[in-house]
């Protein structure tokens, strides 16, 4: 994929308030995050004091703080607290570059590369999470698995199909070369046995696609 | 009667294990730290004496000297009166004890490599990383269909020792190098797993709160 785009990078409600988790998308390291009043943040996964992963600190209302020295950022990126200085009124310059963002079909999306301006993504139907599933394989060969489902069409990122389970909505993140990660949605008001069901057709999509390489 | 003797090393993670499980179950536990690394006096002749396999942990309790990771944590747990680990639940029970195995056969390249990577003992530590990960894509598969059945802990609806025999392999992975990118049910059953009354972490697992 070339140009910019918007990419998903996580089911919506795997991001709880108050948790971040680090991904990577065609090899960025990112860190998604949900403030404590519910905001997703999508950002570069490095603290600019050290360079450790954002990914690994912690949440606190609507900053982010990082593991190896505490350093507290805003939810605009900018660095507000140095813990080891509590004196210093901090430089406005220290700051943790921002991916645009947003939420909607279940997923939450980023526009991709670091500093796009990807217009805005066009809100996708009422989805319910199912799960988010890597694969060892490359981005093609998985999308190709995806065309052989009926009634699938891949638009940006997004694929939607109608499996035996019922219609998927699967955002596509390649994470790198030979991996890529598939968010998967389907209909509100599917059951337990239906969402167990999709799960059984994604993971055994994923044992066909990492057995072709393999082969 | 007094309290059960663990010969411990704070970063060892079976050492760990053992300590968690006391803190989680209420059980005090008497600690004799070893000085495992760079001293090596688990392999001492005072050490080898109390256990031929020169490993730790070590649990001493009455009559007893155990060696077996597994078999310390059952003890500990049982020792609990009020059993909150191990409940009687009969399918319960064969879950834990099916994941219980499945944590020593199959975890065991988890421990390998984050020993290769902190402790330098020697080893294929990309070919164990790869194994933990494959385990640990097991364990997320598992924990995503117990989240749709709405079961929050590997066992059933409560958390188990199951549960935090499983805990420190995916707690410890980005030791050896394994991120948690990939398995987000994983992710937040840890979450989980943190919230249990005693929980307690060991250098490597992160005190956030």
């Amino acid at each position: 994929m070339t140009g910019t785009q918007w990419v998903p990078l996580a089911l919506a409600r795997d991001i709880t308030p108050g948790t971040s988790a680090g991904t990577v998308a065609e090899g960025a390291e990112i860190v998604v995050w949900r403030d404590t009043d519910g905001r997703a943040h999508v950002w570069e996964d490095r603290c600019p004091h050290r360079g450790m992963k954002m990914s690994f600190g912690f949440v606190r209302g609507d900053h982010i703080a990082c593991l190896y020295h505490g350093w507290e950022f805003d939810e605009g990126g900018t660095c507000r607290k140095i813990p080891a200085h509590p004196e210093l009124e901090v430089p406005g310059s220290i700051c943790v570059a921002r991916y645009g963002c947003t939420e909607t079909g279940a997923m939450i999306w980023a526009a991709l590369p670091l500093g796009a301006e990807a217009g805005e993504l066009p809100a996708l139907p009422d989805a319910v999470p199912v799960r988010s599933i890597t694969i060892e394989a490359g981005l093609i060969s998985v999308a190709n698995m995806l065309l052989n489902e009926e009634n699938a069409v891949i638009e940006g990122a997004l694929a939607t199909l109608d499996s035996a389970h019922g219609p998927l909505a699967i955002g596509v993140q390649p994470i790198r070369p030979g991996a890529v990660t598939l968010h998967i949605a389907t209909r509100p008001g599917a059951s337990t046995e239906t969402l167990l069901a999709i799960c059984d057709w994604a993971e055994t999509l994923r044992r066909t696609a990492e057995k072709e390489i393999a082969a | 009667m007094s309290a059960p003797l663990l010969h411990n090393y704070d970063l060892d993670e079976d050492c760990y294990r053992a300590r968690l499980v006391a803190a989680c179950s209420g059980v005090a536990l008497d600690l004799r730290n070893v000085d495992m690394f760079p001293g090596a006096e688990h392999r001492s002749d005072a050490y080898l004496r109390l256990n031929p396999l020169g490993t730790l942990p070590i649990l001493q309790d009455e009559m007893l000297v155990l060696t077996q990771p597994e078999a310390i944590l059952r003890r500990i747990a049982a020792l609990d009166p009020e059993r909150r680990l191990m409940p009687e639940d009969s399918i319960i029970a064969a879950r834990i004890d099916d994941w219980l195995a499945f944590w020593a056969q199959h975890l065991a390249p988890a421990k390998a490599a984050r020993e290769i990577a902190l402790m330098a003992t020697p080893g294929d530590l990309a070919a164990l990383s790869a194994r933990t990960a494959r385990m640990l894509r097991v364990m997320e598969d598992h924990m995503t269909h117990q989240t749709i059945r709405g079961l929050g802990f590997f066992a059933g609806p409560e958390l188990t020792l199951a549960d935090l025999a499983l805990f420190p392999a995916f707690a410890l992975s980005r030791d050896h190098g394994l991120d948690h990118d990939a398995f987000p049910a994983l992710r937040l059953w840890a979450r989980r797993v943190r919230l249990t009354p005693g929980f307690i972490t060991m250098p490597g697992i992160p005190d956030y709160h």
